[in-house]
This record gives C-alpha cells, structure tokens and sequence, in this order.
C-alpha cells in the first residue's frame, strides 16, 4: 500500500513538519510506503483554467511543470494525505496551488452523484483521503467549514473512506498522535 | 467625499471569465451611483511588486471590497487564497487602517447548482471577519459559463425576441432577470453602507432547469470542443493508470 503526503505549509512554519514527521512514521509503521511533497519547495505554476486537461492533452496539464507529478502521485496513492495550515476555515494557498493543477485526475463529462452534479470518474479507483488542518486554537466556525469543506472534495474525488482532523498548535504530542491514530484508522484497512 | 471601492477581479480566464463579467457589471452599477473604482486583476497584479502595493493601498482607502472568483474544487482558487494572505498580512503589518468597510463576494461555480458556492462564500466570511471587515454577503452563482459567454445586459436583450412561451424564457430569462434585480439591490445596499440582507440573496437559492438537462449541454460542449481538437477518442484516456 502506497501514501502521498501533500503538505501545503507555509516556509515559516515551525509547527506543521513535527505533525508531518508523525504522520509519515504512523503510516510506515502501518506498512505503508509512500513519501511527502513539501509543496512550496516545487515549481508549480497557477491553474490556468483552460480545460485543456479535459479536451486537449486529455488527464494531463498543459502545463510542464511539478503540478503534473503531483497529479500522477495523487492518483497513483492508495491514501492521499493532505496537510494545511486552516486559512479562514479553507486550504493553504500552498495546497490549493497543487490540487487547482489536478482536474485532470477527473472525466470531463458530467453525471449525477447523490442527487447533484459532479464529474465522471477517469480512474477506476482513487485514493483515500485523509485531510489535517493545523489551527493556533480552537475556531468552532473555522472548524465547520473545513470539515464541511473535505466532505464536498471528497463527492468530488471519489475517495472511498476520507476523513478529517484539526490539530492545535499547543496539543500535546500524545494528543496530536491519538489523532493522527484515529484518522488513519478511519482510512486503513482494518476498516474495511 | 465620494465612496471607494476595490475591486479584485481573481479568475486566470480574464475577459473570457465569469467573474469579469459579473464583477464589472456591478463595478459599472456603482459608477453610476458615483463610487470611485479600482479594479486588479490579480493574476496580473500579483506578478509586480508595484502593483501589489497599490492594491493594498486602494483596500486602504476603500469603503467597500468587492471580490469576485471562480470556485476550483469547492473553494477559492490558489491566487484568491494567496490575494487573502496578502491582504490579511497587510492589516498586521498596519499598510490597511481599520475603519468600516465591508466585503462582498461573487463566486463562480461551473456546476448548474448555486449551493456548490456555499463554503466557498463561508471562507471570505471568515476572511472579513479576521480582519474585521464587515461581511456584507455573497452571490452564489451556478453555471457561471453562461454568463462568461454573454454579460447579462446583453443576454437579456438577447432573450427579448424569443416567443412568450419560448421554454428558454423559464431557463435563462428569468433567473437571469432574477439575477440582475438582486445585483442592483445589493448594490444599492452596499452604496449606503449597509449589508445586504440575508433574505434578498436567499432569491438565488434555487436550481433553475433539471440537472439532466444541463449535463446534456455541458458533456455535448466537451464533445463539441475535442471534436474541433481530434482528440474525442482520448477524452477517456487514463495516463496515470498505476
Ligand atoms: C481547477 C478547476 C476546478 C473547478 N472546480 C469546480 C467545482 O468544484 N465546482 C464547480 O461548480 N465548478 C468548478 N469549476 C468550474 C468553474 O467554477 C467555472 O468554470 C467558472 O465559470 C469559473 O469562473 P470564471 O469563469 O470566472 O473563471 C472548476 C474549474 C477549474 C478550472
């Protein structure tokens, strides 16, 4: 079993390498291979929103550059992990930066899904998503969008299990590994 | 003095975008209501220095923000969260002065269903409220590549010559005059320094023709486009299959 690790810090983060060290042990000790992608290190150039992903060059972006690996890595994961600092209850510029990039990963063509619209899957299988957000405190408000916001990405990339969780900047280590324990779990294959 | 408003014009698509057209309909409302305008593109603005420094202190001497986006993937794209940060950084660093001034949100979602804009519109709420703007609300906007393809005064005159019981009418015609009515009256509350109230863009909450329908136009339209590329046979393409 394979792991992707997209972590969308900022630079002057000093908080979220020490989850993504935790996260990356707990996943090897779970028999998992896989590495993480420190976002803002990689060239990747701004969504152009063109649709040639869709139409021209078919699952693959136009654009040449470190975005169209992170799209195969992506796809190519068995759990997909996402790491962010919350921004307004959203994603990091950094992550969002990536995920704009993998569209492709999608059919073009429409379809109903639970009663809305959505996009045909191009895959025949994709990863499952586990999503951490980092808040300083407690933001009941924040908290609710992000984990609204996981919800309504994963109708939109088919993850089979997903789950989300925020960590505080003051948890305790033992505290920040409950969690991380707890949303693998929800994705591993004891779940089954 | 006259009112300023900022206007952060933030899809890559520029003049072919949604969010130009809608965002510069309201920008030109609020002209005539004599409100002074300034408008960035971001993608272009956030390339130069310069130009990010006058952005910062347009918001700095406006009264009102105005930002209009397309939704990637249920949220802002990468350059409107980072417009944020920068913004965000700019109050801490004191270059924007606190005084009353409010945010109001336009976001551009492809899907034919409003509600995809739900969270994206929560997150510039929680943006203005870090920063202690006044959130004055938002339009959510589905199947935002209508109006991409013609501004809404112009599809309006276009619609104007279809028979009375021309279907197209129940589609287009009235939700776009929906649309519009709603536009001017946020504007209006807006040049008073008001909010717009909740129940007025409620009006938007509706879903106007079968999903079906709308798949058909838009999986017909992708077709459309490969053909004129040859590429029909590899829309399905998997290049990543492990
Ligand atoms: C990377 C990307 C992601 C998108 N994700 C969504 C989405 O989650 N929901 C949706 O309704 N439309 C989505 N769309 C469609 C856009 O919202 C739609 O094309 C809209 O018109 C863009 O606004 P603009 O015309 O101002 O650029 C996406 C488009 C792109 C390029």
């Amino acid at each position: 079993m394979s792991y992707v690790i997209l972590n969308g810090m900022y630079k002057d983060d000093s908080f979220i390498p020490r989850v993504n060290k935790m996260v990356s042990e707990e996943l090897q000790r779970s028999n998992y291979a896989g590495d993480t992608v420190i976002l803002h290190d990689k060239e990747i150039k701004p969504c152009l929103g063109c649709f040639k992903c869709w139409v021209q060059t078919p699952g693959i972006c136009i654009i040449d550059d470190y975005g169209r690996e992170v799209a195969k890595r992506m796809i190519q994961s068995d759990v997909l992990v996402y790491i962010t600092p919350i921004n307004y209850g959203g994603y990091s510029a950094e992550l969002k930066k990536a995920l704009d990039r993998s569209i492709g990963l999608l059919s073009p063509f429409f379809r109903v899904h639970e009663k809305e619209i959505h996009h045909e899957t191009r895959y025949n299988e994709y990863p499952n998503l586990v999503v951490i957000g980092t808040l300083e405190k407690p933001n009941a408000e924040q908290e609710e969008i992000f984990t609204s916001l996981v919800k309504r990405n994963v109708l939109n990339l088919f993850s089979e299990k997903y789950s989300s969780q925020v960590i505080y900047n003051d948890d305790d280590n033992t505290t920040i590994t409950k969690k991380i324990e707890r949303s693998l779990a929800i994705v591993g294959e004891g779940n089954e | 003095m006259n009112k300023q408003l900022t206007f952060l014009m933030c899809s890559p698509r520029g003049e072919k975008s949604a969010s130009h057209s809608i965002g510069f309909y309201l920008t030109s409302l609020f002209e005539e209501k004599g409100i002074s305008v300034n408008s960035f593109s971001v993608y272009q603005t956030l390339k130069i220095q310069e130009e990010i420094e006058e952005m910062i202190i347009s918001i700095n001497e406006s009264d009102i923000i105005l930002i209009s986006s397309p939704l990637y993937i249920d949220q802002a794209p990468y350059m409107t969260i980072k417009t944020m940060n920068i913004i965000t950084d700019s109050f801490q660093q004191g270059k924007i002065s606190k005084k009353e001034r409010h945010l109001f949100a336009i976001s551009n979602a492809g899907y034919l269903e409003y509600y995809h804009n739900n969270i994206a519109l929560k997150i510039y709420e929680q943006f203005a409220k870090e920063n202690e703007i006044i959130w004055a609300g938002g339009l959510p906007i589905g199947a935002a590549g209508t109006h991409a393809q013609y501004p809404i005064p112009e599809f309006l005159k276009m619609l104007e010559p279809l028979p009375k019981e021309d279907p197209r009418h129940e589609i287009y015609t009235k939700p776009t005059k929906l649309l519009d009515s709603v536009i001017r009256t946020s504007v209006d509350h807006l040049c008073k320094g008001e909010i717009v109230p909740k129940e007025e863009l409620q009006k938007l909450e509706f879903v106007p023709m079968p999903l079906e329908a709308y798949i058909e136009g838009g999986n017909n339209g992708w077709l459309e486009a490969a053909e004129k590329l040859g590429t029909t046979d590899k829309l399905r393409d998997k290049p990543y299959e492990r």
